[in-house]
């Protein structure tokens, strides 16, 4: 398990990406807790899992990228775990809560233009980010073999 | 004086023992009987819940993060809130294996109703027809039930399939999304009923709109899903409260009841029981016991005295369960709504499917989504999470999900048995879906898209998900009332045809099961068994 610094500033980023607004300290403490509790990484999680999750803690603006290609690749893996955690974290505090549930401005035909816009930019980063990870799957998988 | 013995505090126990009392009778009421934590911050309301309480995550996803539903674990659209575990939490002296089932028991004071979600559907007379009863009489006993704990609904198009009854209360008020399918449904009344045999309602549930004597009316907390700190819910821990004050009512907690003794003229003698503070085996004399434990609790009890008497025990044959499919939708008028968090949370329409045969009738329970947990529906969208809560923030007024319920019949391929381990035993519960039932399925889920098609709502294709057996947790059916004295099954009144003065009073001794959820039914026939026993 990651120490917890490295866990405080991963909720702060998984934070931004998710809810536009950093966690607040009992937010970080419920995250840093629920891996204290073991719930999070499991026996199962590969080096490159952890280095996924490093990469998307280190350089926030990869975050939606690595997520895209672990929702297709690696759905149970550790960065969705993490995320979905802070996510359910996220939606018993206020006022968090109203900010992930509040709809946008617009109308429902706007909606879904914008739908199928995020289809469009979840394909792209699937491609992309499928090709820039697949060196560092091939590097991982040998580490891990050794 | 006879001496009554009623074994389980749940929906069935509790409604048998307050008519008997109301009719003079002494009753002894055993019970494991594990206790609710209290409320916590009772007149708060959903988001003021969250703003208020200092450990919200504490509270909605437990100690432990169990109700955390990470990606890929095997969850539902609902998860039990980590504070009702005490419901379902199972009891060492109680082992079950199961196959093609997933059954769900409880040692709970008031039972597995402690988490109902309070629908309640009187059978309809065409549906009682393999019962050997009245149907007036039991018609009676809803009145009088409905009177106890305050049943909500309304005489509309519905009651062509769920009767009226006495002390029928005014409904809640609607939320927006469940108003607006009702407008809907007005404007496709015809092509509804007669294209698609579907009618539209109010649902009727064990919620008081209005404050009564005792109990609160419903001030929309939209909290019942972590339990109505304010009671406006029935659950039937309140009843067992009330029937604590009456003198002629002793409840003993902490007892496992193990088996029932009979003489050799096969009458019950006594009732056996571990005392689980101490550990200690008692034996209660009685005249008369009355199993409503629980269809699987109180079919393995009834075993285990056969057992202990015969020194062998036969299989129970005929178990049931209504089959549940979820179908998730999508209400397009209501898109970019705000979502009404000060709402009541479960089902407040229902549906009703006609079929050439009345007792294939199907069944829909109407949710719409207000202030349930939302991460696992977010994380089960194929998206980023950014992506997939975008999306869930501006839909989530209009989702909506159809509890589809099917009719089950007594089958021999269904039933229970024990399985010997030296000197315990285990109960072994076999399911085995109808042949039928992928075509019957079929039919009437696309009767369901199409009628919500009709209702200006979208069925996200792939996405409805068959509960498996057991999820619903209506069984019945395994010691089934018969006019005929025969083994194995029990009088009209609910009296074993094996061991004279033993009575069920639960799901056990139902010979068919409707669409419907079956626990007003359950209650009612509970009244109605009491009266017979405490006349006898
Ligand atoms: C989430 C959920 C939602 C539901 N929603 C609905 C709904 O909307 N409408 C509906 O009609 N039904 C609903 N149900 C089903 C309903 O809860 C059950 O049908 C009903 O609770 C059964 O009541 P019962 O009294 O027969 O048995 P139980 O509720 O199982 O009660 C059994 C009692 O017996 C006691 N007991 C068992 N064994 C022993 C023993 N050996 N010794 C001593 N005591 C013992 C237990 O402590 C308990 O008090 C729902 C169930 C669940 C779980
Ligand atoms: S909305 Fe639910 S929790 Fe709130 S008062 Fe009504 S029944 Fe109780």
């Amino acid at each position: 398990m990651a120490d917890r610094a490295t866990l405080e500033r991963e909720c702060d980023v998984f934070a931004r990406y998710l809810a536009a607004s950093a966690g607040d300290s009992y937010v970080k403490a419920q995250y840093v807790a629920a891996h204290e509790a073991g719930v999070v990484e499991l026996a199962g999680t590969t080096a490159f899992q952890r280095r996924v999750v490093s990469l998307a803690s280190s350089a926030p603006w990869s975050l939606r990228a690595l997520d895209v290609h672990s929702r297709v690749f690696a759905n149970g893996g550790l960065l969705r775990r993490k995320l979905v955690l802070l996510l359910a974290i996220l939606e018993t505090r206020a006022p968090h809560d109203v900010e992930l549930d509040t709809p946008t401005a617009g109308s429902a035909a706007s909606m879904f233009v914008r739908m199928a816009w995020i289809g469009v930019v979840f394909a792209l980063l699937l491609v992309a980010s499928t090709v820039v990870l697949a060196p560092v799957a091939l590097l991982s998988r040998a580490g891990d073999s050794k | 004086m006879k001496r009554i013995v009623v074994v389980g505090s749940g929906a069935s126990g509790v409604h048998f023992a307050q008519t008997a009392l109301e009719l003079g009778a002494h009753v002894t009421m055993l019970d494991v009987g594990r206790v609710a934590p209290s409320p916590v911050l009772p007149d708060a309301s959903f988001a003021r819940f969250k703003r208020e309480h200092d450990d919200p995550a504490g509270y909605f996803l437990g100690k432990r993060f169990e109700g955390v539903l990470f990606p890929g674990a095997k969850g539902e659209y609902y998860g039990f809130p980590p504070h009702k575990g005490f419901i379902f939490a199972s009891h060492e002296r109680f082992s079950l294996r199961a196959q093609g089932f997933d059954p769900l028991h409880s040692f709970a004071r008031g039972g597995l109703a402690e988490a109902w979600t309070g629908g309640a559907f009187p059978f309809h007379e065409r549906e009682l027809t393999d019962f050997p009863i009245s149907a007036q009489e039991l018609h009676a006993s809803y009145g009088v039930v409905a009177g106890r704990i305050g049943i909500s609904g309304a005489a509309d198009d519905l009651a062509r399939f769920t009767p009226v009854h006495e002390n029928l209360s005014a409904p809640l008020a609607l939320d927006e999304h469940s108003r607006r399918l009702e407008e809907r449904y007005a404007r496709e009344r015809t092509r509804l009923n007669g294209e698609l045999r579907t009618w539209l309602g109010r649902t009727r549930a064990a919620v008081r709109a209005e404050d009564t004597a005792g109990r609160k009316g419903c001030t929309k907390l939209g909290r019942c899903l972590w339990s109505c700190p304010r009671e406006a819910l029935y659950t039937p821990s309140i009843t067992l409260r009330e029937l604590q004050h009456d003198e002629r009512f002793t409840y003993l907690d902490g007892r496992f009841v193990t088996r029932v003794e009979a003489d050799d003229a096969n009458r019950v003698r006594r009732v056996h029981v571990i005392e689980l503070a101490s550990g200690r085996a008692e034996a209660l004399d009685a005249d008369c016991v009355v199993l409503a434990a629980g269809t699987l609790a109180s079919g393995k009890l009834f075993l285990d005295s056969l057992r202990a008497h015969a020194g062998s025990a036969p299989v129970l044959r005929g178990l049931m369960d209504n089959r549940q499919v979820l179908v998730p939708f999508v209400n397009l008028a209501m898109l970019r709504r705000r979502y009404e968090p000060d709402s009541y949370q479960y089902h407040q329409l229902a549906l009703g499917i006609e079929r050439d045969d009345p007792r294939h009738y199907v069944h829909g329970l109407i949710t719409t989504l207000k202030t349930a947990l939302i991460h696992p529906i977010v994380q089960s969208v194929p998206l980023d999470l950014r992506s997939a809560l975008w999306i869930f923030r501006n839909a989530h007024a209009a989702l909506g999900i159809v509890n589809v319920n099917f009719h089950d019949e007594r089958r021999d391929e269904c039933g229970i048995e024990l399985e010997v381990h030296g000197d315990s035993t285990r109960l072994v519960v076999r399911y085995e879906p109808s042949r039928e039932e992928p075509e019957r399925m079929r039919t009437a889920l696309s009767t369901v898209r199409r009628a919500l098609w009709q209702l200006g709502c979208v069925v996200p294709p792939g996405m409805a998900h068959v509960r498996p057996m057991g999820a619903s947790v209506h069984y019945a059916g395994t010691l089934p009332m018969s006019a005929e004295r025969r083994a194995l099954t029990t009088s009209p009144v609910g009296e074993s045809h094996d061991i004279s003065g033993l009575y069920f009073a639960d799901g056990s001794t139902f010979p068919f099961l409707p669409a419907k959820n079956l626990t007003f039914t359950l209650m009612a026939n509970a009244d109605r068994i009491a009266r017979h026993v405490a006349r006898s």
